[in-house]
């Protein structure tokens, strides 16, 4: 690969790259507000001006600029070199730049920094930005001096609602208009523009438009000062005190990577948000992911029960344990979930194994709205993942079918959504339910356990790439323990224990028996359900 | 007529002489602090003493490494609250060892002033203490009241009379008052003459001379041996003080001597304190003199120090430095320092570990109380039941610091 130099450090280069982009991935700090590795260049802040120095033999450009002398108090002429945007300025071959190592270019910065800040109000502490603000890092990183200037501030719009999910602050806009190319270039709905000029410009909504698209918290994830802030998460928690988890969201079958925030003081998630992964989302995620955070704390299946009386876990796992050795084995079906890891329908599958259970079928949230940038109309984070361990099963109607003729008695089942009615299943002479959620599957159980959420456990989930990826812990569960524990549980409650203590002990048992895993003696059904 | 036990062997009438084991603490009145020591008599004698210590351990370390660099202070107050102010210093002064930061002069003299009358105070409770058990309770009333009088000057400076939290990375909380040289200048005569006063009452005392000489006494080798330093080494004779050995702040610009002992008895341990009164005394007046009327405490360094809190309300740039400091906390660069400062007990060393971030990695803090207790069982060995109480005063161990 091809290098250039960065205060006389070699950087590799893609041809094609700016200095910024090179930079942005040799990871050398050059500081931005108006890039984004995702979006057009608008080289607007003015952040990442650098200096370029001249070929070999030939004059620097300069520029003759009047300063002011405070000795004299006379202007005087004096050089300075012409310096340009690293976001924008092309690498060529055997480039020499300047960036800490220039005294015009911290000065640059200086004067960037203050400019910026020059109308900017004293919103920090009623600010969610704060904490992870360009704008604070960069004072002290390049400015670090109070401001000249005097005057009052000028005072603009201050909360101004831009649709459902977004909130507008003029006055800490610094106008670097990444939003507005966010929603023409990705999100491909131009509602948002610029209007006016110089200090009094300002980001707006078209007329009769509304800050709407599936995307919309996406604006808020792009700007990078607290002018736009989700109204989901203004003033609920202060970004110091939070902690990330790397998961994948649960939303869909794209399985973009995700960041989990969560206050490890109370256990409690407060937002969802995009993880670079240039094979998956790249930078992105859509409004209906971000929010699904919430679905850890609502709604959830929170204690085992038999019947409609609560229980231990252990004592709900022998009772399913019970119904198990009860009823004759050609008429139990095992109910996988696309909902679940591959950790977790290993678990169901060794259960069907164990017992010599032929009949498997899949579970799963209804189809739903896709589109061609992120969503996926297969509302299941792990529908390939299904297919993968256990091969071609029957649908979820084939059960419905089956349960209808009586020719299925008994179901034990992980997750608690289904893909269509659930009314059929009051015929079942025994349903056992390992989730998360307290769904339809839970409601209608004779017995339930309290699976952990994706924010409680890890777990792989293949998305409809077929790529494998790892989503990892971020809180403790209250009582909920990790499917694949609880079917260890039955297991060990019918006299057959696995030994799966840990996450690692459920992969290694998974990987030791992946090549039988695809036999469609385990599959059963004939007819394949996708 | 006969007396009725002349036929009576003389060996029959003989007590039983097992040792008898006594435990004094860990909650007793008289013991300075929660510690426990198991001790063997015979008779009034100690045989053999188990000190034991780790009844106020508090995890003080360890919970250093939760928040940032500056919110230390309030646990190093605690560490040893006779003298928080020389705490509060000398773990300053180690975390800007690492930042590789000095702070203004007038900062230097302000920190050794507040520190001298912290030792000041220290050195006349400890001795007041050891009087009060030795039965001597004017002595004890007449210096709680003198010492009243530094803590006035600490309130008024620094807002709180004990704990005050008043260090900070580059600097002090506060620049000192427009009252402080006058109200100390006013304060100094009269508290020296409320220490003289009492040492008046004390040191040609008959019964205090009594009890304290030869009583528990160390040599300058096995002090040495121990890790013994402060006030404790001096009186065996060991002119070691940091303050001259290793000069920090302004330190070498004043006038004063070490006083040292001879035997390093009680009573030397005693009169040690008393000297280095009269010399924190010397210091502070002279510091006193030298100190710069106005100028910065702080040091010019955004990344460090508090912006001025009227800023902080009315100014953008100011509320981010302000901010930047809370949320991130100051950055110590990655490395490691030991600082280690002249405490009113001996050495007291800090040892910091940074890793980069805005919270301490490791801070280790060398107390002296912990190497004096571990001579205090060879000290009380061979006394008298009532000589442990004012040995172990002598060496004023304070629980905080000793128990980390």
């Amino acid at each position: 690969m091809p290098t250039f130099k960065i205060d006389g450090k070699e950087v590799p280069y893609q041809d094609g790259d700016t200095i910024l982009m090179a930079a942005y991935r040799a990871g050398i700090d050059i500081p931005y507000y108006c890039w984004h590795p995702g979006l057009s260049i608008a080289a607007n802040c003015r952040m990442c001006l650098v200096e370029v120095l001249p070929p070999p033999g030939r004059p620097a450009m300069q520029l003759d600029v009047l300063e002011l002398d405070r000795a004299t108090s006379s202007y005087v002429v004096v050089k300075k070199p012409k310096l340009q945007p690293a976001c924008q300025a092309t690498v060529t071959p055997d480039l020499e730049v300047l960036s800490d190592t220039s005294p015009h270019v911290a000065r640059a910065r200086h004067a960037v920094q203050e400019f910026l800040l020059l109308n900017h109000p004293v919103d920090c502490p009623i600010c969610d930005q704060a904490g992870e603000c360009k704008l604070q890092d960069y004072w002290l990183a390049h400015m670090k001096t109070p401001k000249r200037m005097r005057d009052e501030v000028i005072h603009k719009p201050k909360a101004t609602s831009f649709g459902p999910t977004i909130v507008y602050d003029a006055e800490r806009c610094i106008v670097c208009t990444r939003c507005v190319r966010f929603c023409k270039e990705v999100a491909k709905a131009p509602v948002l523009d610029k209007r006016e000029r110089g200090n009094t410009s300002e980001i707006y909504v078209h007329e009769g438009q509304q800050l709407d698209h599936p995307y919309s918290l996406m604006t808020e994830h792009v700007c990078p000062v607290g002018a736009l802030t989700a109204k989901d998460f203004r003033f609920k928690a202060r970004v110091w005190f939070l902690r990330s988890a790397k998961t994948i969201c649960q939303g869909c079958a794209t399985g973009c990577n995700a960041w989990l925030d969560f206050d490890p003081r109370y256990q409690k998630v407060y937002r969802h948000r995009p993880r670079d992964n240039q094979q998956v989302n790249q930078h992105w995620m859509c409004d209906e992911g971000m929010l699904s955070y919430a679905r850890v704390h609502e709604g959830r299946l929170s204690q085992a029960r038999i019947g409609s009386e609560s229980a231990p876990i252990a004592q709900a796992a022998a009772a399913i344990a019970q119904a198990i050795a009860n009823a004759p084995k050609s008429a139990i079906a095992i109910g996988l979930s696309a909902q679940h890891s591959n950790e977790d329908n290993f678990a169901m599958l060794t259960l069907a194994k164990t017992f010599g259970i032929q009949a498997l079928f899949v579970t799963g949230q209804p189809k739903g709205q896709g589109d061609t940038v992120l969503r996926h109309e297969d509302k299941n984070p792990n529908t390939a993942g299904v297919a993968q361990i256990a091969g071609a099963v029957r649908s979820f109607e084939e059960l419905v079918a089956a349960v209808s003729t009586g020719a299925i008695t008994t179901v034990i089942t992980l997750g608690s959504a289904v893909p269509s009615s659930a009314s059929a299943l009051a015929k079942l002479g025994f349903l056992g339910v390992i989730g998360a959620w307290n769904g339809p599957m839970a409601k209608a159980a004779s017995v339930a356990i309290p699976a952990c959420s994706w924010a409680e456990c890890d777990g792989t989930f293949v998305n409809a790439k077929g790529l494998a990826q790892r989503s990892a812990k971020a809180i403790q569960p209250v009582d909920a323990r990790p499917a694949w524990e609880c079917v260890a549980r039955i297991l060990e409650a019918a006299g057959r224990p696995v030994g799966w203590k840990k996450f690692n002990d459920v992969q290694s048992a998974m990987s030791a028996s992946a090549p039988t895993a695809q036999e469609p003696a385990v599959a059963g059904a004939a007819s394949a359900a996708t | 007529m006969e007396p009725l036990d002349v036929e009576v062997d003389e060996n029959s009438l003989e007590l039983p002489s097992d040792p008898m084991q006594l435990l004094m603490g860990p909650s007793h009145p008289a013991m300075h602090g929660t510690v426990r020591i198991i001790l063997d008599l015979s008779g009034e004698t100690v045989v053999k003493a188990d000190v034991q210590i780790g009844y106020l351990h508090r995890g003080f370390e360890k919970s250093c490494e939760r928040g940032t660099w500056n919110q230390v202070f309030p646990y190093v107050d605690r560490c040893n609250y006779s003298s928080p102010m020389l705490n509060n210093v000398g773990y300053a002064l180690a975390v800007e060892k690492l930042c590789g930061i000095t702070v203004p002069e007038r900062c230097q003299y302000y920190r050794v002033i507040m520190g001298e009358l912290a030792r000041m105070a220290d050195h006349l409770v400890c001795n007041a203490a050891m009087a009060m058990e030795l039965g001597a309770f004017t002595p004890f009333l007449w210096w709680c009241r003198a010492r009243e009088m530094i803590f006035d000057i600490f309130e008024e400076e620094t807002g709180a009379r004990v704990t005050h939290s008043f260090g900070r990375i580059g600097g002090m909380a506060q620049a000192p008052t427009a009252r402080f040289k006058e109200q100390v200048r006013a304060a100094l005569p009269k508290f020296l003459a409320s220490s003289e006063e009492g040492i008046s009452l004390l040191e040609r005392n008959r019964i205090f001379m009594d009890r304290t000489m030869n009583v528990s006494p160390i040599s300058a080798a096995d002090a040495t041996a121990l890790g013994w330093t402060g006030p404790c080494l001096r009186s065996t004779g060991v002119a070691y003080d940091i303050r001259k050995a290793h000069p920090y702040l302004v330190y070498d610009r004043f006038d004063f001597d070490v006083p040292i002992g001879t035997v390093g008895d009680n009573f030397d341990r005693f009169m040690c304190r008393c000297e280095e009164i009269r010399q924190s005394a010397r210091i502070v007046e002279q510091a006193l003199a030298q100190m710069p009327d106005d100028g910065p405490v702080n040091v010019d360094d955004p990344r460090f120090v508090f912006p001025d809190k009227r800023e902080v309300y009315s100014t953008i740039e100011s509320t981010i430095r302000h901010f930047k400091i809370v949320m991130d906390g100051v950055p110590v660069p990655a490395g490691e320092a030991y600082g280690y400062t002249e405490a009113a007990n001996g050495e007291l060393g800090f040892y910091v570990v940074s890793d980069g971030s805005g919270t301490p990695f490791r801070v280790r803090i060398r107390p002296p109380s912990f190497a004096m207790v571990q001579g205090l069982s060879k000290l009380i060995t061979g006394q008298m039941i009532p000589d442990i109480i004012p040995t172990f005063g002598s060496l004023n161990m304070i629980g905080g610091e000793c128990d980390h």
